[in-house]
C-alpha cells in the first residue's frame, strides 16, 4: 500500500496536536487521505504523547506501527521511539548534544536512517520570537522536508492567526521562512518522496469521530445534552458545548451520570429529542436509569464510549471492552437496542438511526464507540444531510387523535409488536402514569401476576419486532479492486468477523492481501446493530468458509460470545487485542497472512 | 365537588382516580394529597397541562391517587428527571415529590445541585422523619437516639439539620407547610407554583406507624403561620432563623422568595427558555 506515516511526539501541552493537526489538514488539501491518531496519558501537562499522521493518495484507515518521520520536541521521544522509524527515515529532534546510545547508534546507522537536528531556540533567538513559535518553526521544517509549498502552510497559519493581528502573523511568516532556509541549507538531505496526489480528498472533511458524532446528533434533532466529563466522552461534550450558541442546544454538565441519564430521560418523556454520552464507569452508573426506560417505554439514547476497564483502568486508551456490558447491563427483562458505530461516516449517520429506533420502539438505545473512533482523525466525505429521515414512531400529536385517547391506551397490550401509542405531557389528552412499578396499561399499579406477565410479554415482543427490522450485519468483499458490500454465495476461504473500529483495520489489510493476491477469497463481516443480534447471514456464510476468524478489542473475544449464546456458533479461531492500543495496520496484516496460510 | 371553580378550570374530580388509597390510617399523606389536588384545582390547571413527578416512599403511591401527566421512577433520582422534564417544556408545570429518606441521602446530591441550578420546578418533600415503606428504618432526619427499625438502640448519628443545609445553598424559594393544615399548605402550593425557579416546600408531616417522636399532636401543638405572624417573606436572613429555630415552636408558611437571588434564578431561567420541545431534523 502505497502510505507514509509522520509521527510527532513530546510531552502533553507542548503543542504537538498543533502541528500535528496544522500538518494533517495541509497534507489534506495537498490531496492526500489522512489518518490521524493520538496516544496520551492521562495528566494535563508533561508525559509522553504522540499525535501520528499516516498519509496516503488512496482511503487509508490505520496507523502504522513503523514510521517515516519522527519528530520529537523532547529527547523522551529520541530514547522511546527512535527505534519505530523505518529503514531510510528521518528523525527530527530539537535536542541539543544528544548522544544515541552505542547501540541505539549502530541500529540508526545500519537502517540509514537520518538524524536532523533543529537548533529552535537559537533561531528563535535570532527573530527575537517568542518559544511557542517553536512549533510553526518545526512544522515549517517538515513542511520543506515533504517537498510542499510554502504558501500552501502560509495559507494555513493565515487562518489560524490570522484574527490575531498582521503583527502576529508577520512573526508566524517569519518562522516559516526560517524553516525553509533551514531545510535549504541540508543539501544532502533529499525530499521524502510522498506518493502522487489525488486532488478530490482535499474536498473532504477532517474531523474526528466526536465531531462527527456531534454532527450527527445536531442532524437527528438532538436539542438537549446532559454529561458528566469523562474520557473518552469528553471530546463530545465539548464539541456540542463549544457550538451551543449556534444550534441554541442546552448543554448541561450535571452533577453526575445519574442525574445526566435521568435528565435526559424525563427531557425525552417531554418529547424532546436528548442524549448523554459517558464511558464505562459513568455507564454502569446510569443502569437502574436504563432499567426504568425499560418499564417506563421511554426512548433515550446513550451513547458508551468505551476504554480500557475495569475501574479507571486506562483513562485514554482504547478497547472494546463493554460490549457485554451494554446488552447485559440493568437489572429486570426488557428490550433494548445495541449499536457501534466503526468511523467518522458511521458516527453521523447512526445518530439519527438511534434516535429513530428509539422513538419507534419506545426504548433505550446504547451507541458504542471507542476511544480509538472518538479520537481518531477522518478524512471524511462531506455528510449528505438530506439522507436521514425522521421517524419517531407511534407519538400522537393530532390535536383530534389526541382527544380520543384512553389513560389505557399508553400500554396498550394489543398490538403484535408491543409498541403501544405515545403521547406527551402537555398534550390535550388523557393522562396516565409512566410507572416505575409494574403497573397495568393506564400506568396504575398492578401487581397481579397475570398482568405483570402480560406486560412482560409486551416490553419483549418489542425485541422480536426490532430483531425483524435491523439490518443483518455488512459483508465487505474486494470485487475487481472495489468494495462491495452485498453478500453473495461465492464460496470463501476466508471470513473475518468483527465489530466497532476494527472495520478500518481489516479493511486495510484486506485491500492489500488482495492487491497482492487477487484469488484471495477474504471477506470481512461487519456488525453495526449487535443486539438484538441477527445470526442469520453469519451462520450461513460460517458454513461455507474453510476458516472463520474472529478479531476484537477485547480479551475474551465478547461479540464471538453472543454469537454463540444467539446461533451456537463458536468461532475458534481469535485475533484479540487487549493492551489499550488499536489495531495497527501492519501488526494485523501479519496476523491474518498467517491466518491464510494456514488455510492453504 | 364537581363544580369547577370557574367556567373553564377543572374540578376536584377531574383530578380524582378510582384506585384505593393504601396509606395507614392517620397518615399525613391524605392532607399533602388534598392539599396538592385543591391548589391545582385552584390554579385553574387541568390535569393534561401538569406533571407531577414522584420518587419511591410511600408518597410515590401517589403516582395513581391523582390525574394529570405523572411520572414514577426510581428512588431519591426524581430531582433530575423532573427538571430535564422541566428544561425540555418549560410551558408545562413540574411538581416533583420525594420523601425525606430518599431527599437527604440517596438522592441528597441532587437536591443541592436543584437548589444551586435553580430549575424552574417545584418540589415537595414528604417529611415524616423515618423511611416508611420499607418498615420504618431511621432516616437522616430521624431524631438522634430514636429507635428504629434496623437500629432497636437508637441512631448514633447527628440527626441533619435540613433546613440550614437548604438554607446555606441559597434558594430562591422556600416554604415550609403541616400536613395537618390543608389551607395553607394549598396557599403555598399555589405560591411554588408561582415561582419562576426551584421552589423548595417542606411538609412536615406524620407517620402514625413508625414516627413515634413527632406526632400529628405533636406537630399541631407546635406549627404556627410566621407569615401570619409578620413574617417578610424577602428576608433571607430572618427566614434562616426563622426555620431553622424549631425549639419550642415550628415556624411554617413563605419564608423567602428571595429578592437579589431571585435575580440570578431568573436569568439562569430565562437561558433555559431557549429549549423549544418542537422538534424538527436541523441542518448545519
Amino acid at each position: 500500500m502505497n502510505r507514509i506515516s509522520l509521527k510527532v511526539v513530546g510531552a502533553q501541552g507542548q503543542g504537538i496536536n498543533s502541528v500535528g493537526e496544522i500538518c494533517a489538514k495541509g497534507l489534506k488539501r495537498g490531496g492526500y487521505c489522512v489518518f490521524g491518531y493520538r496516544e496520551y496519558m492521562s495528566l494535563i501537562k508533561g508525559g509522553h504523547s504522540s499525535y501520528q499522521l499516516d498519509i496516503s493518495p488512496t482511503e487509508i484507515r490505520t496507523t502504522e506501527e513503523k514510521i517515516d518521520i519522527l519528530i520529537c520536541f523532547n529527547h523522551h521521544g529520541l530514547e522511546k521511539n527512535a527505534h519505530e522509524v523505518k529503514d531510510g527515515g528521518l528523525i527530527l529532534h530539537e535536542t541539543a548534544d544528544w548522544k544515541f546510545s552505542p547501540a541505539e547508534q549502530k541500529s540508526i546507522e545500519k537502517r540509514k536512517v537520518t538524524v536532523l537536528y533543529l537548533p529552535t531556540d537559537e533561531i528563535l533567538a535570532k527573530l527575537k520570537a517568542k518559544p511557542i513559535l517553536g512549533n510553526v518553526l518545526i512544522t515549517s521544517v517538515v513542511w520543506a522536508l515533504l517537498g510542499q509549498e510554502k504558501a500552501n502552510l502560509q495559507d494555513l497559519v493565515r487562518e489560524q492567526f490570522g484574527h490575531k493581528g498582521e503583527k502576529v502573523l508577520a512573526e508566524n511568516f517569519a518562522c516559516i521562512d526560517a524553516g525553509f532556509e533551514y531545510r535549504a541549507k541540508q543539501s544532502a538531505i533529499k525530499h521524502l518522496t510522498l506518493p502522487k496526489a489525488d486532488k478530490n480528498w482535499s474536498k473532504h472533511l477532517l474531523i474526528t469521530g466526536s465531531e462527527a458524532m456531534g454532527l450527527g446528533l445536531i442532524h437527528a434533532g438532538c436539542r438537549f445534552y446532559a454529561g458528566y466529563p469523562m474520557t473518552p466522552s469528553s471530546p463530545l461534550l465539548t464539541f456540542i458545548a463549544d457550538l451551543q450558541n449556534e444550534t441554541g442546544m442546552v448543554v448541561k454538565q450535571a452533577e453526575d451520570e445519574i442525574t445526566a441519564a435521568q435528565m435526559v430521560s424525563g427531557a425525552m418523556m417531554m418529547g424532546t429529542r436528548a442524549i448523554t454520552a459517558t464511558s464505562g464507569g459513568g455507564f454502569d452508573l446510569m443502569s437502574e436509569t436504563l432499567s426504568l426506560n425499560g418499564i417506563l417505554e421511554n426512548p433515550t439514547v446513550f451513547v458508551l464510549a468505551q476504554r480500557p476497564g475495569p475501574a479507571t483502568g486506562l483513562p485514554t486508551w482504547t478497547a472494546q471492552g463493554d460490549l457485554l456490558l451494554a446488552v447485559n447491563t440493568a437489572h429486570g427483562e426488557f428490550t433494548r437496542c445495541v449499536l457501534s458505530v466503526s468511523d467518522s461516516q458511521d458516527c453521523f449517520d447512526l445518530m439519527p438511526t438511534a434516535f429513530n429506533l428509539a422513538e419507534e420502539y419506545q426504548i433505550s438505545v446504547i451507541v458504542l464507540t471507542e476511544k480509538q473512533i472518538a479520537e481518531a482523525l477522518y478524512t471524511q466525505t462531506p455528510f449528505d444531510q438530506k439522507k436521514a429521515k425522521l421517524s419517531r414512531g407511534k407519538l400522537i400529536t393530532d390535536p383530534k387523535a389526541l382527544k380520543k385517547l384512553k389513560p389505557a391506551d399508553r400500554y396498550d397490550l394489543s398490538a403484535k409488536d408491543g409498541i403501544s401509542p405515545r403521547w406527551l405531557p402537555g398534550s390535550e389528552a388523557a393522562t396516565f402514569a409512566a410507572q416505575g412499578d409494574e403497573h397495568d396499561p393506564s400506568g396504575t399499579v398492578d401487581e397481579t401476576g397475570p398482568n405483570t406477565k402480560a406486560q412482560f410479554d409486551k416490553r419483549l415482543r418489542k425485541m422480536n419486532a426490532l430483531k425483524k427490522t435491523l439490518p443483518e450485519p455488512t459483508l465487505h468483499q474486494v470485487e475487481s479492486g472495489k468494495w462491495k458490500v452485498e453478500s453473495n454465495d461465492e464460496k470463501l476461504d476466508l471470513l473475518l468477523v468483527g465489530w466497532g473500529s476494527t472495520k478500518g483495520p481489516v479493511l486495510d489489510v484486506l485491500e492489500t492481501l488482495i492487491a497482492q493476491d487477487p484469488r484471495l477469497k477474504a471477506a470481512y463481516l461487519h456488525f453495526t446493530y449487535l443486539w438484538p443480534l441477527k445470526t442469520e447471514l453469519f451462520s450461513k456464510l460460517h458454513a461455507k468458509v474453510k476458516k472463520t476468524v474472529l478479531i476484537e478489542g477485547n480479551a475474551q473475544g465478547q461479540l464471538g460470545m453472543l454469537l454463540a449464546q444467539e446461533c451456537g456458533v463458536m468461532i475458534k479461531e481469535k485475533i484479540l487485542k487487549y493492551d489499550g492500543r488499536p489495531f495497527f495496520y501492519n501488526e494485523l496484516l501479519e496476523t491474518i497472512r498467517n491466518k491464510i496460510r494456514e488455510t492453504r | 365537588m364537581s363544580i369547577p371553580l370557574s367556567p373553564t378550570g377543572p374540578s376536584m374530580k377531574d383530578y380524582s382516580c378510582d384506585t384505593q388509597c393504601t396509606w395507614c390510617d392517620g397518615c399525613g399523606d391524605y392532607g399533602i394529597w388534598t392539599a396538592l389536588k385543591r391548589s391545582l384545582v385552584e390554579s385553574g390547571l387541568q390535569p393534561w397541562q401538569v406533571l407531577l413527578c414522584y420518587d419511591v416512599g410511600c408518597h410515590g403511591n401517589m403516582s395513581d391517587k391523582l390525574q394529570g401527566y405523572r411520572f414514577h421512577g426510581l428512588h431519591g433520582r426524581v430531582l433530575p428527571f423532573a427538571a430535564g422534564a422541566a428544561l425540555a417544556n418549560p410551558n408545562v408545570p413540574v411538581i416533583a415529590v420525594g420523601g425525606d429518606g430518599a431527599s437527604f441521602s440517596e438522592g441528597v446530591g441532587h437536591l443541592v445541585h436543584a437548589i444551586r441550578s435553580n430549575y424552574p420546578m417545584v418540589f415537595i418533600l414528604h417529611n415524616n422523619a423515618n423511611y416508611g415503606l420499607t418498615l420504618g428504618q431511621a432516616s437522616a432526619l430521624t431524631w438522634q437516639g430514636q429507635p428504629m427499625n434496623t437500629s432497636p438502640n437508637g441512631i448514633p448519628e447527628h440527626t441533619l439539620p435540613s433546613m440550614d443545609f437548604v438554607f446555606s445553598l441559597e434558594p430562591t424559594f422556600v416554604a415550609r407547610g403541616f400536613s395537618g393544615n390543608i389551607a395553607q399548605l394549598t396557599k403555598i402550593f399555589q405560591a411554588a407554583m408561582k415561582h419562576r425557579g426551584f421552589a423548595f416546600v417542606d411538609v412536615l408531616q406524620a407517620c402514625p406507624t413508625y414516627n413515634k417522636f413527632a406526632t400529628h399532636d405533636y406537630l399541631l401543638e407546635r406549627c404556627y403561620d410566621a407569615n401570619a405572624e409578620g413574617h417578610d417573606p424577602t428576608d433571607f436572613k430572618k427566614a434562616r432563623v426563622l426555620a431553622t429555630d424549631t425549639g419550642k415552636r415550628i415556624s411554617t408558611g413563605i419564608q423567602d422568595c428571595g429578592c437579589v437571588v431571585l435575580h440570578e434564578g431568573f436569568r439562569l431561567n430565562r437561558r433555559f427558555l431557549w429549549f423549544i420541545a418542537i422538534l424538527t431534523i436541523s441542518h448545519i
